[in-house]
This record gives structure tokens, sequence and C-alpha cells, in this order.
């Protein structure tokens, strides 16, 4: 039985991945296929960071630097083998995805190794220098070819030969979700778990915290640098500024804005936080010219959202009520934040000087995105699932559920 | 032969002699209590068994190893386990996952067959689950397996540790203040419990206790320690008339 579901969920998600491929082939545009490939990536890079931050507690906030790891073994080997050895395209792809985890993997034993020493803030910073370390000694190695070509430093270097699969990609960020949730329902699962509770007591039953510290960090490492791998032949090009610490922040914000330790919430998350600001970049008024907003409505708006986010904090954390009033309330909150917007910016638009100002939507989307999550974390500081999981039993109970009440009423 | 021997055990931070040349031996299957006022040392005695610290003189010999200095984890694998006086349960997993945690110590499956889900690791966790399960049952608490562990109550939550460090499958299991904040019939169900883990689990228990009536009446043996050293051992009764022992801990009125 447990052996046929395996297959079937193997053959499932293989069948989806050439799905999504051929779909993305016949219906999107260049670039457009480009963001499917690179939302894939930051559903690997959140979902892999989930593992070590999330699962096992160990706060790392250096993951760009094992992604670049990754993409900068995949470039220097192309660069130096491609072509002199027998594979070629597809299969030279996998033969570099194995060996930038595994390099990447390497890297997570270095880092995990003062996660043994060190918790919280201390191993915090201690990843940040690392993530740094590795970004500026990349951008500082110039190697030059024996043609007399110059290979990498800070303008980056050219990856051949360009292979953009979505199908792979997203093939690699479901082995990372496999993994991951493989590990989440076993008994070793819960020893990582159990390390992020309570370090001493964990040791105390016998985990053998430091294995499995340095595993997390290992694993976790080894999915971010295949993701590198993937992006290096995707974009064919790869350079230090693509891996800033902004990312490894991006993808942190990621993990904590899903619900720390939630697989589920950390795709969530991953991609809408990739994909609202791709969103808000092409937003474009009806006529085609660029959004605008004046001073008036933008000020009204905020405070709406201001009050609302206060009177949604009080119904989740101090109201005392039925949850069908509490419902009721959030739904009245949501009316009350559109017609209060609305109503404030009309009554503001009598002032000259905020009726003046005009600003570009476009230009506001990182303002409304980092708005954005901090009225999430405000409203819901354990992330969007918090804890929970997306299951199919689960799924199986809220229909039976939802059918039950049916059959009742 | 004893279980657990302690030769000269000193710990010292600094100036502060925490422990100091203490010297005590367990029998298999005895039921031994381990007592002194606040700040005595107690507690200190549990961390250097279970290797939390490390000893900077003297010996601790279990099953005629020295076990001094040995890493925790190590030490829960030859068989001593654990409770916490501040409960230290992992409260955001369930009853049945905190004792499975513990469970896992026996597990069969490695790292990489639960990576890739095989089906050899889903079995043996499930088995863990299954034993896990057992001890719950043991300690009553199979009614709130599901229930996060820090929504559990108090006295719960004390016998869910035991229910943890029972397990690991412990020759030893020390047990640190497990009677804490408990009404007396709790106290008196809690003695019962503590038989049993000697009856029907054939543990040898060491545990540390405030209530004088319940280790009196619990325990065989029992040694008393007084600002770091030992000042009495011997029957309850011996304990109970011990002129140093009234002096420094239980008073003229006892």
């Amino acid at each position: 039985m447990a052996l046929r579901v395996r297959i079937a969920s193997i053959l499932a998600g293989l069948a989806g991945c050439w799905l999504l491929d051929v779909l993305c082939r016949g219906m999107l545009r260049e670039s457009e296929q480009r963001l499917v490939v690179l939302a894939g990536l930051y559903v690997t890079l959140a979902v892999s960071l989930n593992l070590i931050n999330g699962i096992a507690g160990q706060f790392s906030i250096g993951h760009a630097a094992f992604y670049q790891i990754g993409a900068y073994t995949a470039g220097y080997l192309a660069f130096f083998y491609y072509g002199r050895l027998p594979l070629q395209g597809v299969p030279w792809l996998i033969a570099m995805l194995f060996l930038g985890m595994g390099t990447a993997a390497l890297a997570g034993l270095v880092v995990g190794l003062p996660s043994l020493r060190l918790r919280g803030d201390y191993l915090a910073i201690v990843t940040l220098g690392f993530g740094e370390i590795i970004r500026i000694v990349v951008q500082a190695i110039d190697l030059t070819a024996p043609t007399g070509e110059q290979v990498g430093g800070a303008l980056g270097m050219n990856v051949e030969p360009r292979i953009r699969i979505v199908g792979l990609v997203w093939l690699f960020a479901l082995t990372c979700i496999a993994v991951t949730r493989n590990l989440c329902k076993s008994s070793h699962g819960l020893a990582l778990l159990s390390i992020r509770e309570d370090e001493i007591a964990s040791a105390a039953m016998g985990v053998q915290v430091p294995k499995m510290k340095v595993a997390a960090f290992m694993i976790g490492s080894a999915f971010a640098g295949g993701a590198g791998v993937l992006l290096a032949h995707s974009e064919s090009f790869i350079s230090p500024s693509m891996f800033p610490m902004d990312l490894s922040f991006i993808v942190l914000t990621m993990v904590v804005l899903g619900g720390s330790g939630s697989i589920t919430g950390a795709v969530i998350a991953a991609l809408t936080l990739f994909y609202v600001p791709e969103y808000l970049r092409g937003l474009k008024a009806p006529d085609g010219t660029a959004l605008t907003a004046t001073g008036a409505s933008l000020v009204g708006w905020i405070v709406a959202v201001v009050a609302a986010v206060v009177v949604v904090r009080w119904l989740a954390f101090r109201f005392r009520g039925t949850a069908r009033q509490r419902a009721m309330g959030y739904l009245a909150t949501a009316v009350g934040l559109l017609v209060v917007g609305r109503a404030l910016g009309w009554i503001l638009s009598s002032v000259p000087a905020l009726q003046q100002a005009e600003y570009e939507v476009q230009k506001l989307r990182m303002v409304i995105f980092a708005g954005s999550l901090i009225v999430i974390m405000l409203v819901r500081p354990e992330g969007v699932l918090g804890r929970h999981e997306f299951s199919w039993d689960w799924l199986a109970r809220v229909l039976r559920r939802q059918r039950a009440r049916e059959a009742a009423g | 032969m004893s279980l657990l021997r302690l030769e000269k055990a000193t710990i010292r931070f600094g100036g502060l002699v925490a422990v100091n040349e203490v010297s005590f031996e367990i029998a298999p299957g005895e039921l031994f209590g381990l007592i002194g006022p606040n700040g005595a040392g107690k507690t200190t005695c549990f961390n250097l068994i279970t290797g939390m610290y490390r000893p900077t003189g003297g010996r601790i010999l279990f099953k005629d190893r020295d076990i001094s200095g040995l890493p925790v984890a190590q030490i829960v694998r030859l068989g001593i386990s654990r409770t916490f006086q501040n409960i230290r349960l992992f409260g955001s997993l369930t009853a049945l996952d905190n004792v499975v945690v513990a469970a896992h110590l026996h597990r069969r499956a490695n790292l990489i067959d639960a990576l890739l889900g095989d089906p050899r690791s889903q079995a043996d966790t499930e088995r863990l689950r299954g034993e896990a399960m057992r001890y719950l049952s043991a300690l009553d608490l199979q009614d709130v397996a599901s229930a996060r562990a820090s929504d559990l109550p108090y006295g719960k939550q004390r016998r869910l540790e035991i229910a943890r460090a029972l397990a690991t499958q412990p020759d030893l299991l020390l047990l640190d203040e497990p009677a804490a904040g408990m009404n007396p019939a709790e106290k008196e169900d809690l003695a019962g419990v503590v038989r049993r883990l000697r009856s029907e689990f054939g543990k040898t228990i060491l545990l540390i206790e405030h209530d004088m009536r319940f280790v009196m009446g619990l325990c065989e043996r029992i040694v008393v320690l007084d600002h770091g050293e030992k000042i009495s051992e011997g029957p309850p009764d011996h304990v109970r008339n011990d002129p140093k022992v009234i002096e420094a801990y239980l008073g003229e009125a006892v």
C-alpha cells in the first residue's frame, strides 16, 4: 500500500512537471517562462531554508551564499569543461546539479559547525558574515583562461550552454518539498523539531544534537546549491550582484511569513512574495499609461489600513466571542477598510498640497510590498499558515465535514 | 554490584564548590532519594550524572564504566534518563511526539531512509509511535496523546516528562522533584506511579524531592546534601533522626 502510494505520487509529480513544461512552452513568452523558472527557484530556496530555520530552529541568514556557491560551481565547471566531456545538454545539467548540491552541502557543513557552539542571534551573525565572505571572495576571483579570456570577478561570467527547462526546475522544487516532508513525517524530523523546541532536553532524550544540526544545514544548503546550478544555466549569466544580502533576507521573510516550520507556508509565501512585486511592476492604468495616485488617496489608504490592523488585532487577540462573530468582525473590517479609505481620500483631496502631489504606483511597489509584510506580521505573528501543513487527509476531513453540514442543513 | 557509583564527585564554578566530594552507590532496583535544602547541590548532582556538567574532580561510574565527561546523548544511550525540575517539554509538539522523540533513540531506519520516505523508515516511525503510546498509557496519558504539550495541565506535564524519560528505555531513571507543585492526592497518585516504574518496568530510581513525607514514604535509602556536601545517608528512619539532618534541614519541629 505504502509503496503504491509512493509510486503514484512520484508519477503524479513527474506528470505534473511535464504538463507544466508543455503548457509554459505553448502559452508563455520567453520572459514569462523565465519568471516561472525563478518562482520555482524561490520555492526551492524558501523550502530549504525552512528546513534549517523553521524546522531545526537554526537561525541562518546566509542562504544566498549557498545559492551562489551552486551557481558558480556550475559556471566555472561549464567554462572549463563543457565540450571536453562526453556529457552535453540536459545530462550535463543534471550532473552539474549533483555537483552543485555537493559543493553547497560542503559549505553547509562548514557553516553548520559554528551552530554547535552558537545559538540564536550569534549564529545569525556568523551566517550573515559567511554569506558576505562568499560573495566578496567570488567577486575578487579573476581567473584567466588558457585562451587569455577573463572569467568571473565583479562583472560576472557567461554560462554556456543556456538550458532553461521549466519542468526540470519545478521537478527539483518538488523533490525538495518531498524530501523535507518525508523528513518531517519521520522520527528524525521530530528529533530536529525537538532541537528547535529545547536543545538541552533534546540531548537529554538521546538526540544527537550536533549531528542533526549539521545534517539540517547540509541538506538545506544542498538544495539551495542545486537551485543555483539551475539559475546559472537558465540565465546563462551569473554575477555576484545576483546574490546580494537582500536575497537572503527575502528568502528568510518567505519562511517567516509563511509560518516558520510549515512547508506549505514556505511555498505559498515564496510564490506570493515573488509574484506580487512582479505584478505591481506591470500595473498600468486602463488607458495604458502609468498608474498614478494622489497624495490624498495614498494618505487615506494608509490611515485606513492602520485602523484596520488595529481592529483586526483586537478581534484576533482580545475579542471574546464565538468564531462566527469574529468572522463577521473581519468581514465588517474589510468593508470598513474600503469605505473609510475611499472616504478619507475624498475628504483629504480638499487639501491642495495633497491633491496636487502625484505618485506612480509602480515606483511605490517595494513600499507597498514592505508595508504588507508589516501588516501580515502585525495581524498574524505566527505566519500565514502558522505551523499547519496541507495534507490530503486534511482536505478529505474538510470536505467530509462540509458534506455532513449540507446533509444536516 | 552497584548500578551507579559516585566517587568523590566534585564540581566547582569558579570559587563556588557546588558539589564537594560526594560519594554514594545505588544498587540495581533501588528506590533512592536525594534531599537537601535549596541550593544544596541536588540538581547539580543530576547534571553531573547525566553529563550536562563535567565533574572537576572525582569519578562517576555507571555499570562499572566511568561516564564522567561523556556527552549527554551518549549517557542516555548507556541507560540513564532524567526529568527536569523546571518542566522542559517540547512545547509545540504533541504529547505523543514528545515521547516519540525519546523513543527515536531506538530507531532502526537511518536519516537517508527518512529523507527518501522509504517504507522502512515509515514502518519504523510507526513502530516508535506504538511504543510511545504504550508509555503514555502507562502514565495514563493516552487521552491527551494528540494535545500540544504546552496546552496540558501542570500535573499531566509532569507525568509526560516521566513518560518521555521512560521511552529512552533507561536502567536508571532520575526524577527531579516530580511532585513539586502537586496537591496531596496527586502526590499519592505519583507515589504509586513511581513504585510501578520499578515493579512493572524494572527501573532503578533516583529522585530529588522536597516533600519529606513523600520521600520518607517512598524511598528505601536517602542521601542528604547540604552546601554541596553529603551529611547523611541511610534508610528513612536513620536519616530522619540524624541530628545533622535535623539541624540543617528538617528543623526542630519535625
